[in-house]
């Protein structure tokens, strides 16, 4: 509490709401508030009409005051400008170093954890954990022209969903799904759908690869003939090794705020022919909707990006969710998305409690 | 208790002697005045999430913990509002909290209510921060005791323009969207006036046709001819298929017209309603309890926790900077918040450079 500038003899008198024994009463309080308080509200915005109150006696005098105050704020004013550039000098090379850091850090992990595009070595990687998320969630971005990085435009995009998928079905997680800002994947299913199943080729084998479904909100779902039917699961629960399906579910800004002003527009519809008393609305209404239109809660939200910015990601969704980012990370890899995993395993969950 | 805070005395009386104090005062005021003279953000959101995990650790009573937790927000609210933030936005209870022990929860009532009572005595000096209080939640599940409280500490703030201090008391994220759906569906469910009754004017549709029918009759009676003679086989029935055929052509000529003005008409044809059209996210956005606050730039989390646990859902899931930290709520000050505060300056810095380079290169 030194940190703060107050004296213990005060620390507790705010505390406690007594000085030396006695209750205090609101004049006290007052008193002892009196040299933290910031100055009259009299700055910019009263100084034009004060020059009109003192008495006309003293107006030389107060030109001098008045010019006085203003050198010292002219005064104070570069004071503060040469700190802020100090400041901001010094936490910006602070800031380089520690992102150089990161990164070296993030890159020794990344050596300690490969997953040699193997199942086995990635279900290696979860195997002490307690729990899994059922549903997993990423936000990724479209870069259209990155120099320093190699996952550039739709074909890096889609490279980031490919792997993801295969980890995930290695992880044994059900529902994967992948939020773009500006809904680029949703316009390319049929081939990202060929793409990750080449992908998950690579990864398993064509005998062991899991079924895999393509869903888009209010487009219809996109999983082809030629994946294997659904008949291969139920014996398959068994073994750890046997293909399971993993669903992904592509969504972009347009399921968030849009879709919540859709609903919203189809409930006033509703109430204007008198089919629904706006009263009944509620969350349980709404959340039901919602999932049945766009998806449920997701357990685990993985960020890629440096900080965190959710980028316009559903929000009614978001409510529970676990946020994994990595400081300073840039782009889809393997180490961040194990983390994640690890983190959440150890994660409590209060609800309010 | 003091003890238990600071394991070392000798620490503790040096740092409290008058001229350390007198000079940290000074550094802190410096500080602030510094940092003021970058970009400020201008709402910022607090989760103050770790007073019983503190009170736990330093071995105090729950309701200790949230007691130092409230200290700890004073201090927050004083270098945001020396900083130049004009929103603040803080969780002080969720409804799910009401599922804590009776006793916690009544204790928190009680904290709230003392506290606002001791607002409430002050007003003088609130005016000098300019701070104007605003409670969001759900006011029915509140005490009346305590509501009083709140009324009485709002009214009093209400005219201070210079900055906002959102307490979000009873409130969760889902329920304030939920409010926001259901005000906007009542807003567009009343009728924004009823139609003129349809004869007013001193014309009538029926003679007109009839009057086309006429003229078209005599203009081309050869062409016309069969179809008249077909039908006028009796006045009576003639009229009847007139007014059989203006019922047609007008239902096809509604047919467009209808759907613009909504099926609503069917049931009470005298009212118009909004269009639900133009329901945008902006509506939604005005019908928050947010309402007419900046967006917000800032929101943090304390104890490490990596959630939003239903706060600020429909506020923060866009351009907001999301952090996390370590710390607890009670000790929660300045010093980690200043740093946060230059990231975050650093970052909208280089997010300026990038749309400039980015504006840059579209010109070339």
């Amino acid at each position: 509490m030194a940190s703060t500038g107050i004296t213990p003899r005060e620390s507790t008198a705010f505390h406690r709401n007594s000085l030396d024994g006695k209750q205090l009463t609101p004049n006290e309080r007052e008193q002892l508030l009196k040299p933290f308080l910031p100055p009259e509200p009299s700055s910019s915005s009263t100084e034009p009409s004060r020059p009109s109150t003192p008495a006309p006696a003293s107006k030389p005098r107060r030109h001098t005051s008045h010019q006085l105050k203003r050198n010292t704020g002219l005064v104070r004013h570069a004071i503060h400008v040469l700190i802020y550039t100090v400041i901001h000098a010094i936490f910006s090379v602070f800031f380089r170093f520690r992102r150089a850091w990161r990164l070296v850090c993030s890159k020794v992990v990344a050596l300690m954890f490969y997953h040699h595009r193997t199942p086995e070595f990635i279900r290696k990687d979860v195997k002490n954990l307690e729990k899994l998320p059922d549903h997993l969630s990423v936000i990724l971005e479209f870069h259209e022209n990155d120099e320093d990085q190699g996952n550039a435009g739709l074909e890096g995009l889609v490279n980031d969903v490919c792997e993801l998928a295969a980890w995930s079905a290695s992880v044994g997680i059900p529902l994967l799904s992948i939020y773009e800002k500006n809904g680029i994947l949703k316009n390319c299913r049929p081939q990202l759908h060929a793409s990750i199943s080449l992908t998950l080729d690579s990864y398993f084998g064509p005998q062991r690869k899991p079924s895999l479904s393509l869903h888009a909100p209010h487009l219809p779902s996109y999983s082809p003939p030629s994946t294997p039917p659904r008949s291969s699961t139920p014996n398959s629960e068994g073994g750890k090794t046997a293909p399971h399906h993993l669903t992904i579910l592509l969504l972009s800004a347009a399921d968030g705020r849009e879709t919540m002003c859709d609903l919203t527009k189809t409930l006033s519809d509703m109430a204007q022919k008198d089919s629904l008393n706006p009263y009944d609305i509620t969350a349980d209404l709404i959340s039901a909707e919602l999932i049945e239109a766009v998806s449920g809660e997701p357990d685990l939200l993985i960020l890629f990006s440096p900080t965190v910015v959710l980028k316009g990601y559903p929000p009614w969704q978001l409510r529970l969710t676990e946020i994994f980012h990595l400081p300073d990370n840039k782009g889809v890899n393997y180490q961040v998305f194990i983390r994640a995993l690890h983190k959440y395993a150890k994660v409590e969950m209060r609800l309010g409690k | 208790m003091t003890e238990s805070l600071h394991n070392s005395r000798i620490r503790t009386w040096f740092a409290s002697s008058p001229p350390v104090i007198w000079g940290i005062r000074q550094l802190r005021e410096l500080l602030l005045g510094a940092l003021r003279q970058g970009p400020i953000p201008q709402h910022v959101a607090f989760v103050m999430d770790g007073n019983r995990r503190f009170a736990r650790g330093h071995r105090l009573e729950t309701v200790e913990g949230h007691n130092l937790g409230f200290e700890a927000l004073a201090r927050i609210l004083e270098v945001c509002y020396k900083t130049g933030v004009k929103v603040v936005t803080i969780y002080a209870f969720s409804i799910e909290n009401f599922k804590r022990s009776k006793a916690e929860v009544d204790a928190l009532m009680d904290m709230a209510k003392v506290k606002l009572d001791q607002l409430s005595e002050h007003g003088a000096l609130l005016d000098r921060y300019g701070a104007s209080i605003r409670i969001l939640g759900q006011r029915d599940l509140v005490k009346p005791d305590v509501l009083e409280a709140i009324d009485k500490a709002v009214a009093l703030t209400a005219g201070n323009k210079k900055a906002i201090l959102n307490v979000c008391f009873p409130y969760t994220s889902r329920d304030e969207i939920t409010t926001a759906v259901k005000k906007t569906v009542l807003q567009y469910s009343k009728p924004i006036g009823s139609r003129p009754p349809p004869s007013r004017r001193p014309f009538s549709e029926t003679h007109i046709t009839r009057n086309l029918r006429a003229r078209m009759l005599t203009v081309v009676p050869e062409e016309m001819s069969e179809k008249s003679e077909s039908r006028s086989t009796s006045p009576s029935s003639s009229k009847e298929l007139y007014h059989a055929e203006g019922e047609h052509s007008s239902a096809t000529s509604t047919l467009t017209n209808q759907s613009e003005k909504g099926e609503n008409q069917s049931q009470s044809p005298g009212l118009i309603y909004p269009d639900p059209e133009t329901i945008t996210d902006e509506t939604l956005t005005s019908n928050m309890l947010t309402v007419g606050a900046p967006p917000l730039d800032l929101l943090v989390r304390t104890s490490g926790v990596q959630r939003l646990s239903d706060f600020m859902l429909w506020q923060c899931h866009q351009n907001t900077s999301i952090v996390f930290l370590d710390c607890l709520w009670p000790e929660f000050d300045m010093w980690h918040f200043l740093p946060v505060l230059v990231e975050w300056q650093w970052q909208r810095k280089k997010l300026q450079e990038q749309e400039r380079s980015r504006g840059r290169h579209k010109l070339d």
